[in-house]
């Protein structure tokens, strides 16, 4: 069955699919109507998941980490603010490791405000042991929850799903809705190992002194690099059931290119339109979008831009003194390989400005020009 | 504790930090260093009570719509709450915290109402105790004297009172005029005394007909005449036909004699004797006029007689004195009267009238009616029982200094009020029970009085000293009640008749509450100190700590899983909880 729907209910519905048990969010812009679908889900009977509201975000994930704990599947959503409020608990629930699916509508911070999309929210959060998922497409986003709770429930580590604030979570697409049987063979339900009873109680994430701490970090740490294989496993899985296939990163028409652009979310779409039509005009350029940010996926990008000169790297994200984000990865994972490209750093977007085919175009003209790159980033589409 | 288990390799640890063994030995409550607890405390309208009735329990009970059961509370401590809810200048209002926020729970109205309540159907106040074989008597059947022998007879024993007059009820019978107190109304409490197996004689005067020696055959003796003397005016001409006195005056209006009044009449003084007494010559169809010698800042009478005397458009004239009573033909006609001024402070606060010197004036009168207060009449007394300054001295207990009798009411030295002489009996009737059982009574104050100010309770007196609940001697004020909890709520005004039919009429004034206003005002209450679960406790508690016992609780806290973090006490909204050291 195909819907049209804005990606904010693609949310809603994959929760519903997935059979949450426990939801508890805090409303905020622009992720507001991922909740209030699920209320209306909850209250009318189709998802049979018990409803918190709460008072904060901090509370929300604070109910999240209690109703896992419990061994229940559970989801949150957020934006902006919200997740930086909710940062405390994002690495107790990864501490504790729960698995716990969130979905970020990615939102600029204030100040000043704004509420549309940027990516700094989440990428801020990169340390806290959460897998990271980019979404480009209303349909990526339904699937990518499903395939979230299979992944993090296989690995105990919380997954959070990005999607562009108005650019996906507000425009409507057609979305093919999974059968409900499929999903459930897909995704059983959740058999925690451990589960917080009052009857037979156990201290969870009690003391634990510098003898045993590390262990514990280095266990995550195992886990989150397993991580990727999981991801591919599932989205190989879920492929194969459903018909549909994201992988941890999607090379676009890089066959023979000498430059390839590199970006994230629902920028992406637009770089396919301007990819095509500079190969019309007999240009070698190719894109990948990258939809697994955490573990990063170095050695599937490795594979990919071995063969370019350079890489154009486009981030709807700062981080300032720094600059763009994935390019920052991007040089990091590189930077022992022999055979490398040189990574040109793009800034563009950011507090939800259009990135149009003239600004992806500009991107990729300035790279061809530069024999090396600048040594910060490029801001482009500025007012000038 | 469980063994500790070592892991000597990363492999063998959990995934997540779990605890293996299991932590049920591990109770959370060991991390407090304070504890919650509940704690009752006083509200200050039982304590400002002089006949000590549970109002605030009353105030929940007939917010739940069981009025039945909160009269049983009140008949508990008092015998009267038909005749209090009508005529108490009721202390518990002015007492009350809510008004200090907006106006005070209208208790006394409700006091009426649920004593109307069980007056329609039925009700009966709570069985007496078993039987015990000492005689108590009473000399004297007002507030006092009943509400002794009503307790007394509650408590088993056998009790006859002695009334002067022809009818049972005191002042309350013959002080009080039937459109503030029906006869019906009272003469149905009185009934339910007498149910209990009280004796009554009537027509037998102390001094008179009977002395002190004759009551041998009693092992007790509570003395509680009242004070029917009247105070005279000591004026030239005081005893010109067309005076008399505010007492004689309201006794024969109340006895149903026949009662001779001119046009206009004079009632001279500013207590509720002369407010009722004008408020009868009103009714009587004649024009009083009041005379009274302070201003109306300084008059004893209780506001709310003197605003509906004012409503019936009496004429209260301020610093007058008469000094002269003018007779034409043997009968009173005119009255010499002087102007003051207020001069400094008495001893009792109110400022002195002072005389201004040929300010005299006179006034056209038919009749005039002294009611300048009243005394008691001791002359039958034995001077050994210990009398001063026309009262009887009593001790903490209403002993007198004679074995065996006690006294209260208007005779000893305390306010004249209906409730005072109400609490005085429940007093005596504690204490001579006490005497008659030979029980010690040091100790006694502590445990049954409720607050530091308050009167005693007899239902605590009943309660066996192991099962009375330990009572705080605190008082709760606004100050100590979480405000962010209460609403402001108007206060439910009684209906009255309309001042046009009040006049020539004695039908009562005030008509009552209706169940559902009864009920919204009763809600009003803030329960001050006293949990009524409302359940903040347990919805604040992080720790799920506090343990909820079916629908009429009480609320108890698991001490085993309580961090002391005082969330509780400080939502509270009562003042029903509090915070103390733990005990190591």
């Amino acid at each position: 069955m195909k819907k049209i729907m804005v990606g904010n209910h693609a949310v809603s519905w994959g929760v519903m699919l997935s059979r949450a048990e426990v939801i508890s969010a805090y409303p905020i812009t622009p992720q507001t109507t991922i909740v209030e679908e699920l209320s209306v889900l909850c209250a009318d009977g189709r998802l049979k998941a018990k409803f918190i509201p709460v008072e904060s975000e901090h509370s929300a994930m604070a109910c999240c980490v209690g109703a896992a704990a419990a061994g229940v599947r559970t989801f949150t959503a957020t934006s902006g603010q919200g997740l930086a409020l909710m940062h405390e608990m994002l690495h107790w629930a990864s501490g504790a490791r729960l698995p716990i699916v969130m979905a970020t509508v990615n939102r600029a911070l204030g100040s000043p405000w704004n509420i549309w999309g940027e990516q700094t929210d989440s990428l801020s959060q990169r340390d806290t042991g959460w897998l990271q998922l980019y979404c480009e497409s209303n349909q990526e986003v339904l699937d990518t929850v499903i395939q979230a709770f299979k992944i993090a429930e296989e690995i105990s580590l919380p997954v959070m799903l990005n999607l562009d604030a108005f650019f996906l979570s507000h425009t409507a697409e057609p979305v093919e809705i999974p059968e409900q049987s499929l999903v459930d063979d897909f995704l059983p339900p959740y058999q925690p190992e451990f589960r917080l009873d009052p009857k037979n109680p156990h201290s969870f994430g009690c003391m634990t002194p510098p003898e045993y701490y590390m262990e514990f970090r280095y266990k995550i740490q195992q886990s989150m690099l397993q991580g990727k294989a999981v991801a591919q496993q599932v989205d190989d899985a879920f492929g194969r059931v459903f018909g549909r296939k994201y992988g941890l990163i999607e090379p676009y028409r890089c066959e023979g290119a000498d430059l390839i652009l590199i970006t994230s979310g629902a920028i992406a779409s637009t770089a396919r339109v301007v990819v095509d039509n500079l190969r019309e005009k007999g240009r070698k350029v190719g894109m990948v979008k990258v939809r697994l940010f955490r573990p990063f996926p170095k050695d599937e990008l490795l594979e990919i831009l071995r063969q370019v000169e350079k890489v154009a790297v486009v981030d709807r994200n700062v981080s300032f003194g720094v600059g763009g984000i994935f390019a920052h990865e991007m040089r990091a994972a590189l930077c022992n390989e022999k055979v490398r490209p040189a990574i040109f750093s793009y800034i563009a977007g950011l507090g939800g400005r259009d990135v149009t085919p003239p600004v992806l175009n500009d991107v990729i003209y300035q790279t061809y020009k530069r024999q090396e790159p600048e040594a910060q980033s490029v801001w482009v589409g500025m007012r000038s | 504790m469980p063994e500790q288990i070592i892991f000597k390799r990363e492999e063998d640890m959990p995934y997540l930090p779990i605890t293996f063994g299991s932590m049920a030995w591990n109770k959370t409550g060991t991390w407090r260093y304070l504890r919650p607890k509940f704690e009752n405390k006083i509200s200050p309208c039982i304590e400002g009570c002089p006949a000590g009735q549970d109002i605030e329990g009353a105030m929940v009970l007939i917010g739940k719509g069981k009025i039945l059961q909160a009269w049983d509370l009140f008949k508990e401590e008092n015998p009267f709450p038909a005749v209090c809810g009508r005529v108490c200048f009721h202390p518990c209002e002015s007492s009350c915290n809510r008004g200090e926020f907006d106006e005070a729970v209208s208790i006394n109205a409700l006091e009426r109402f649920m004593a109307d309540m069980a007056s329609r159907h039925g009700r009966k106040p709570l069985g007496k105790r078993e039987k015990r074989k000492e005689k108590a008597a009473i000399v004297g059947s007002g507030p006092a004297g009943l509400t002794c022998a009503y307790h007394l007879a509650r408590l088993g024993y056998g009790v006859t009172v002695f009334e002067a007059l022809p009818v049972l009820g005191g002042m309350l019978r013959v002080g009080i005029p039937e459109y503030r107190l029906p006869k019906k109304v009272l003469e149905e409490e009185i009934d339910q005394i007498l149910e209990l197996g009280v004796k009554a004689e009537v027509n037998v005067r102390l001094g008179k007909d009977f002395l002190m020696n004759d009551l041998k055959e009693y092992q007790a003796i509570f003395l509680a005449m009242g004070n029917h003397q009247s105070k005279s005016l000591g004026i030239p001409g005081e005893d010109t036909q067309g005076i008399m006195s505010g007492l004689e005056f309201l006794k024969n209006v109340n006895l149903g004699k026949a009662v001779a009044l001119g046009k206009r009449v004079a009632v001279i003084g500013g207590g509720n004797t002369a407010i009722d007494a004008a408020r009868s010559v009103l009714r009587l169809g004649s024009k009083p006029f009041i005379l009274y010698r302070r201003t109306r800042e300084e008059m004893p009478a209780f506001l709310g007689e003197i605003l509906e005397a004012e409503e019936e458009g009496i004429e209260i004239s301020y610093l007058v004195s008469p000094v002269r009573v003018i007779a034409e033909n043997g009968k009173v006609s005119r009255l010499e009267c002087l102007k003051n001024r207020l001069g400094p402070a008495d001893e009792d606060g109110r400022r002195r009238p002072v005389e201004i010197k040929g300010s005299n004036f006179f006034l056209e009168v038919d009749q005039v009616i002294a009611a300048i207060g009243e005394e008691a009449d001791l002359s039958p007394l034995p001077k050994k029982l210990g009398l001063k300054e026309n009262a009887v001295l009593t001790d903490e207990r209403g002993a007198t200094r004679q074995k065996g009798v006690f006294a209260g009411g208007d005779i000893i030295q305390q306010p004249r009020t209906v409730v005072h002489a109400i609490g005085s009996g429940k007093r005596a009737a504690i204490f001579i029970d006490c005497f008659l059982k030979k029980k010690k009574w040091e100790g006694l104050f502590e445990a049954i009085r409720i607050g530091e100010q308050g009167t005693l309770s007899m239902k605590r007196y009943l309660q066996a000293e192991n099962e009375r609940a330990s009572l705080s001697s605190k008082t709760v004020r606004l100050k100590d009640l979480n405000l962010d909890y209460f609403d402001y709520k108007k206060r439910k005004k009684m209906p009255k008749t309309q001042v046009a039919k009040r006049v020539g009429s004695f039908e009562e004034v005030n008509q009552g509450y209706a169940e559902e206003t009864a009920v919204a005002e009763a809600k009003r209450c803030f329960n001050c100190g006293v949990c009524n679960l409302c359940d903040n406790c347990y919805i604040y508690c992080p720790d799920v700590a506090i343990l909820k016992q079916g629908e009429d609780g009480p609320n108890v806290i698991d001490y085993d899983h309580c961090k002391g973090c005082g969330i509780c006490v400080e939502e509270c909204p009562r003042d029903a909880m509090v915070m103390e050291e733990e005990r190591r």
